[in-house]
């Protein structure tokens, strides 16, 4: 009895404890949101040299080899979505003023959409990040006004929503062939597990998958830049998929994703 | 100011009185879009039968990025219910999906009713009922049943003030 009872506390200790971690969590959040934009402003490329040390030599003669080649850049908040809202910023800043291209986005949405619902997804749902995808997609037909970009981008309401259908592109696009990908899986025995886990989930980190899916599903490529620690000279270039010559790049630092803008 | 989760929670609403699920209901609370009640009616062909439990649900700005917090008023017997009425689902954990709206929240949790998770364990001795004797686990949650007819309302409107966000 006395075992029982202990049992019992235990199971009430362990809620008490998720509440406090969720409790921590929001205060982390909170400081992040506070210390980074969404989308930040355009700056350039050699300002990261002030987050690392004077000693830190490899960062630095990275970074400055980099800034040579890309002299821009925009930091993305850190909160688990920044490969999609850094990817999504910089593919709606190569369609704006191109009403063709964005056209064939469009047709592109309304067929993942439809997918979608084929996948049993409610369409209810679907549909209303679909419409606010569509719509801030529409806004940039006939202009070339970065500020409305970064309007878009800064309101976490537009913003957040365009991340979501994101997600749901690469989710629908995964279970579509998941044939294919399923070799990429280490701990999930179906795709459809792994992307209720790792990929629908808002601030579930992007990993290598992600972005081939994004990618293929959207038919446009992106160079992802590495930067890190390894001893190498040169920040290492990968582009997806590898035979690509692409126009979106991001740099990666472990753990992150930001705008880079090359010359 | 309307928020995409308030819009979100309007529509919520209409699809739940445009197209409601059997045996769940739901409704934001007068002044607060934020703060539902809910109700949901025991599966046939299950101890819950005949039951008719209350729930809150409270969402955040944030929502349908992030799950709601929905807890049951009425006391409730179940291996994956907390003591305080706190539910063990990951659908609002670490599955949440915002493609999921109140109907589907509250049709889950029904169908969680029938179909305990014995792996996630929040109520020790109803999970152990429930895997070894299923007679007492049974008789336990038909007392719940009992006790889900006379809730009275005045609990209920105050654990609403408790759980409303400041």
């Amino acid at each position: 009895m006395t075992s029982e009872t202990n049992q019992e506390f235990n199971f009430y200790e362990d809620e008490l404890i998720d509440e406090k971690i969720a409790a921590q969590q929001t205060a982390i959040e909170k400081e992040i949101a506070n210390e980074q934009k969404l989308v930040g402003d355009l700056i350039e490329l050699n300002t990261l040299l002030n987050e690392y040390l004077a000693e830190d030599t490899v960062y630095r003669s990275k970074i400055t080899e980099l800034s040579e080649r890309f002299r821009y850049m925009r930091k993305t908040r850190g909160d688990g979505n920044c490969f999609f809202r850094a990817f999504a910023f910089r593919y709606f800043e190569t369609l704006m003023g191109k009403p063709d291209e964005i056209n064939k986005l469009k047709d592109l949405v309304n067929k993942f959409t439809s997918d979608l619902s084929q996948l049993g997804y409610n369409s209810f749902t679907v549909d209303d990040f679909k419409d606010v995808f569509i719509e801030e997609l529409e806004k940039l037909n006939n202009t070339s006004d970065i500020r409305l970009l970064e309007e878009i981008f800064n309101n976490s309401g537009s913003s957040d929503y365009i991340v979501v259908f994101l997600r749901l592109i690469v989710s629908c696009y995964l279970q579509n062939n998941s044939d294919f990908y399923l070799a990429f899986l280490e701990t999930y025995q179906s795709m459809k597990d792994f992307c209720s886990h790792e990929v629908e989930p808002m601030y579930r980190e992007s990993d290598h998958i992600h972005i081939i899916a994004l990618t293929n599903a959207l038919e446009i490529p992106v160079g992802i830049i590495y930067l890190d620690r390894a001893d190498q000279e040169k920040a290492t270039p990968h582009n997806f998929p590898d035979d690509s010559n692409p126009n979106i790049f991001i740099l990666y630092r472990p753990g992150h994703y930001d705008i880079i803008y090359r010359n | 100011m309307t928020t995409t989760a308030r819009r979100r929670l309007m529509r919520d609403f209409k699809r739940l009185q445009d197209d409601p699920p059997v045996g769940v209901s739901g409704a934001p609370t007068d002044n607060n879009i934020m703060l539902w009640n809910a109700v949901i009616f025991g599966p046939h062909d299950t101890p819950f039968e005949d039951g008719t439990f209350k729930l809150t649900l409270v969402f955040t700005e944030e929502y349908p990025n992030k799950p709601p917090t929905v807890r049951f008023v009425s006391k409730m017997f179940h291996p994956n219910v907390y003591a305080d009425g706190g539910i063990c689902l990951d659908i609002l954990q670490n599955r949440w999906s915002p493609t999921y709206d109140v109907s589907a929240i509250l049709t889950s949790i029904q169908s969680l009713l029938h179909d305990p998770n014995p792996n996630s364990p929040a109520n020790n001795e109803a999970g152990q009922l429930f895997r070894e004797n299923k007679r007492e686990y049974e008789k336990r949650v038909q007392q719940i049943v009992q006790e889900s007819w006379l809730d009275d309302s005045d609990e209920e409107s105050d654990q609403n003030k408790a759980d409303a966000p400041k």
